[in-house]
């Protein structure tokens, strides 16, 4: 029982990280229908600002993962997607994997190819026992953390004029424009939280593991993907269920497979997806705009 | 003679000149280089016959797919332990199956196994992934490509685990790629130019009116994912038996980011494209991969060792490519259509279709006879219902104007007919046999044709192959379908427009050109949704001239959405008027046109009963 309830803490815990990464792929996604090989490079990078910024309070360090987050998600739109903000969404796509390897390659060359370390504050791996379940703080803090997210970008989007803007983009980006809504400040807003997201990711992610690599995006763009399949194209809270599903049956996975098996759970998480779309092939709610063109 | 072919004979033999010119570089490169050229030579071909594995699928798809690496890691693998030598075999292998561990095959017969395993995997992996949709596939491909990954780094005793496999035969020699590459060009070409690959490259153009056309997606697409499957692995194992020594992330994302962007940068739509991109992406990674090892750039530029510069530079092509040229440098052509090419005087243009040699269109038989029936459909979409019981009876043979206000549920009414909406009442029958439910492609096949309000021309596509995959589409062979699309074109006078690309027509010729592209599937009913939308006077007479010559000669129903009256009066003798959902009038045009409750539901109430005041 106690068991039972610790995984379930465990999971829920991951669930929530991956939630966090899903919301930062689905806000660009719903607003300029691009999935963006990217945000696993926005990722990386807020998390290499927490290495060199090793010198500072660890709190300044954050501040500075965040601005960084920000700042190249901001001029990734700018420089790279505005230009391609017309194409098919293949040649989005494309255009993001190309950004996201010369991010990527761009640490390896200024950096290094090897991870590095990155000390923590104690108070991340210390734990509260609460009864027979040990909560480590991580944890409070990815959950305390994706509550809040969700409901700030609940606030922002159906409570603020910015939000009413990104949603009527969403809905039709065409219309919404000649009802007067600037396309690349609701864009360039979108892309701002998108990299916030990240870097809250980021920051996770090294107190969670004491390394940053420049590879260290690659599963969590991959995540964040999966989650947007299984949520149903562009629908925002979706996609953070499916975060969430998907880190639960990862971590569930991580307790209950057999040891021989353990090794495998990445294969066994990233073929639910296919599970899923063999029977729903528009995810678990159905795609936003599903209706055929005709 | 030729009133059926789809290029001329001088393009197809100068873009077949490629893969001799591959062979004739690798011979000159096994006689002479140096075995480091010869070693740079063989990697480029391996990654060439990869990226034709790619162009395959995604240059004649249009959707991408981020799993081929996959397969290339699995024919690397399949081939690495069919020739593994028994010794070193159980040294790194111990859970290898005794039969494989102890093969010790040749090159030839492991490369042959491989293909063909891969061939299979990628058959079984696209089976669901190829339902899904377009957005859909290059995520959970990239997903694919991650477990199998995942599996051959942790599954030790039979992969040899994260640390992967050495002591590999280097059996691949330049000329033995060389051969593989020019073969792997050959089938891409073939397949592209197959009746398959049209009707492949028809749902990249344009997935709705490709469905329209008979043309079952999933299926097409599954069956390039499986050949693109097999080039992949057959790549992948020529590879490591080049380098000898191979991990799970040989293929892996950098190696999908490569070959990804040769295809993109030498235009993915192009086969010739594929061999340009492979070439550049490869030598412009050479030059970067020896300034990371600290070189001196023209002498002057010195730059410390350095990883990392490679990949920059691939990420960079990808990203200008993109941004400035997103056809490729091949333009999206093959080596025969280059217009240098051309200028040459080497290609003569493809001749113009003639009428009269080809096939005569017969008559779809028992023409006259046959009637396309709906009953009570209904249909709402939440609250809002759109049609609520709406009765239609279309002969064959014969004209039916299909007419009502804006909102009236028309077009839904066709989509349902036509498969694309499933109603949620009534029946349709298909010459009396319940097609209710049925898709596109089924109804397309079972001779039922239409148009869309859009003229959803297939813009890559010239005139005469966008007609000749209609006919394609329901089943027809290649040379037939070439010949029937000759005909169509002919009886509509659109020769001219034959040999240009769709999409650069203007748009009354882009509309007719749906019109012959339906024509083509030889329909025994015709829905066709307001065709004279947006043409000009003149274009609207041409257009009633050929629908009245498409009533005499194919025989087909007709059924005809339009509000251009004049259209509707010249070809209909019956008219049905829809209004709100329902069927308000049947009757000829002049009853329905001065009828009371058609003018009032056109014009409103206050038409005919103004107030006095």
């Amino acid at each position: 029982m106690t068991e039972l309830a610790q995984n379930l803490i465990d999971a829920l815990a991951l669930g929530s990280l991956y939630a966090l990464i899903a919301l930062g792929v689905t806000v660009i996604y719903t607003v300029m229908g691009m999935m963006n090989f990217a945000h696993g490079e926005f990722i990386m990078l807020a998390a290499y600002a927490l290495y060199v910024l090793a010198g500072l309070p660890f709190a300044a360090a954050v501040g500075g993962a965040v601005v960084t987050g920000v700042a190249i998600a901001v001029l990734a739109e700018r420089i790279a997607f505005r230009p391609v903000r017309k194409a098919d969404l293949s040649a989005q796509l494309v255009t993001s994997l190309a950004v996201a390897t010369i991010l990527q390659n761009v640490v390896t060359a200024a950096v290094d190819a090897r991870p590095q370390s990155v000390s923590t504050p104690a108070f991340v791996s210390e734990s509260t026992e609460l009864g027979a379940i040990s909560v480590s703080n991580l944890e409070f803090l990815t959950l305390g953390l994706t509550a809040i997210v969700l409901a700030g970008l609940g606030w922002v989007l159906y409570r603020t004029r910015a939000g009413l803007s990104m949603r009527a983009a969403a809905e039709n980006f065409e219309m919404a424009r000649l009802l007067g809504v600037q396309a690349d400040r609701v864009i360039a807003l979108s892309f701002a939280i998108s990299g916030a997201l990240a870097a809250a990711v980021g920051v996770l992610l090294v107190m969670q593991t004491g390394q940053v690599s420049p590879t260290m995006g690659l599963t969590p763009v991959l995540v964040g993907f999966v989650a947007v399949v299984i949520g149903g194209f562009g629908r925002m809270f979706g996609a953070a269920l499916g975060g969430l599903l998907l880190g639960a049956v990862s971590s569930l996975l991580g307790a209950y497979l057999p040891d021989g098996l353990l090794p495998f759970r990445d294969a066994f998480v990233f073929s639910l997806p296919v599970a899923i779309l063999i029977f729903k092939p528009q995810g678990l709610l159905g795609a936003a705009t599903g209706e055929a063109r005709v | 003679m030729s009133g059926g072919r789809l290029r001329s004979r001088s393009t197809v033999v100068v873009s077949l000149l490629v893969p001799f010119v591959l062979i004739a570089i690798t011979m000159a490169v096994g006689a002479n280089g140096t075995p480091s050229l010869q070693g740079t030579v063989t990697t480029i071909l391996c990654n060439l016959i990869i990226v034709l594995g790619l162009q395959v699928f995604i240059g004649n798809s249009g959707v991408y797919s981020f799993g081929q690496l996959g397969f290339a890691s699995a024919g690397a693998y399949a081939a690495a332990l069919l020739t593994l030598p028994a010794a070193f075999a159980a040294l790194q292998t111990p859970g290898l199956p005794g039969p494989i561990a102890s093969a010790q095959l040749g090159p030839l017969l492991s490369t042959l196994i491989a293909a063909v395993a891969c061939g299979v995997l990628a058959t079984v992996v696209g089976l669901p992934l190829m339902r899904t949709s377009t957005l859909a596939i290059p995520i959970s491909t990239f997903a694919f490509l991650i477990v199998l990954y995942n599996v051959l780094a942790n599954w030790d005793a039979v992969s040899g685990g994260s640390s992967g496999l050495v002591s590999i035969p280097r059996t691949t020699s330049v000329e033995s790629a060389g051969l593989w590459a020019a073969a792997a060009v050959v089938v891409a070409l073939a397949f592209k130019w197959s009746a398959r690959g049209y009707r492949l490259q028809a749902t990249r153009e344009d997935e709705v009116a490709a469905r329209s056309l008979g043309i079952g997606v999933t299926r097409e697409r599954l069956i390039a994912f499986a050949l693109s499957g097999t080039l992949c692995g057959i790549g992948g194992a020529l590879a490591v038996h080049q380098s000898g020594v191979l991990e799970p992330s040989t293929f892996y994302f950098a190696a999908t980011v490569t070959t990804v962007t040769m295809l993109v940068l030498g235009g993915a739509r192009s086969v010739f494209g594929a061999v340009l991109g492979a070439i550049a992406v490869a030598s412009v990674n050479e030059v970067l991969r020896g300034v990371e090892d600290g070189a001196h750039l023209f002498g002057v530029l010195s730059v410390g060792e350095t990883t990392g510069l490679a990949a920059i530079g691939v990420g960079l092509i990808l990203l200008a490519t993109m941004v400035a040229l997103p056809d490729g440098l091949s333009g999206g052509r093959e080596a025969g259509e280059l217009a240098w090419i051309r200028r040459l005087g080497a290609v003569r243009p493809a001749p113009t279709p003639v009428a009269g040699d080809a096939a005569e269109i017969e008559k779809v038989e028992g023409a006259g006879s046959g009637v396309l029936r709906a009953e009570g459909i209904s249909l709402a979409f939440g609250g809002l219902r759109v049609l609520r019981g709406v009765d239609l009876t279309l002969p064959r043979g014969e004209a039916l104007g299909l007419i009502g206000p804006n909102g009236a549920g028309k077009t839904t009414l066709v989509n349902i007919l036509s498969g694309f909406l499933a109603a949620d009442g009534g029946t349709v029958r298909l010459d009396g046999a319940d097609v209710s439910g049925r898709s596109p492609s089924y109804l397309a096949r079972a001779g039922l044709g239409r148009t869309f309000q859009a003229a959803l021309p297939f813009p890559h596509l010239s005139g005469l192959e966008s007609v000749a995959v209609g006919a394609m589409g329901v089943g027809v062979g290649r040379r037939e379908a070439v010949a029937v699309a000759s005909e169509v074109l002919s009886r509509l006078g659109m020769r001219e427009q034959a040999a240009r690309p769709a999409g650069s027509l203007p748009p009354g010729s882009q509309r007719l050109l749906g019109v012959a592209r339906a024509l083509a599937t030889r329909p025994r009913y015709l829905l066709l949704d307001e065709p004279a939308a947006g043409l000009s006077e003149v274009e609207s007479e041409e257009l009633v001239a050929v629908l009245r010559g498409v009533l005499e000669d194919f025989g087909c129903g007709l059924l005809l959405i339009e509000h251009e009256m004049s259209v509707v009066m010249s070809l209909c003798p019956q008219v049905q008027v829809l209004d709100d959902g329902v069927t308000l009038r049947i009757g000829s045009p002049a009853q329905v046109q001065a009828d009371p409750a058609v003018i009032e539901a056109y014009l409103g109430s206050s038409y005919l009963a103004p107030t006095s005041a």
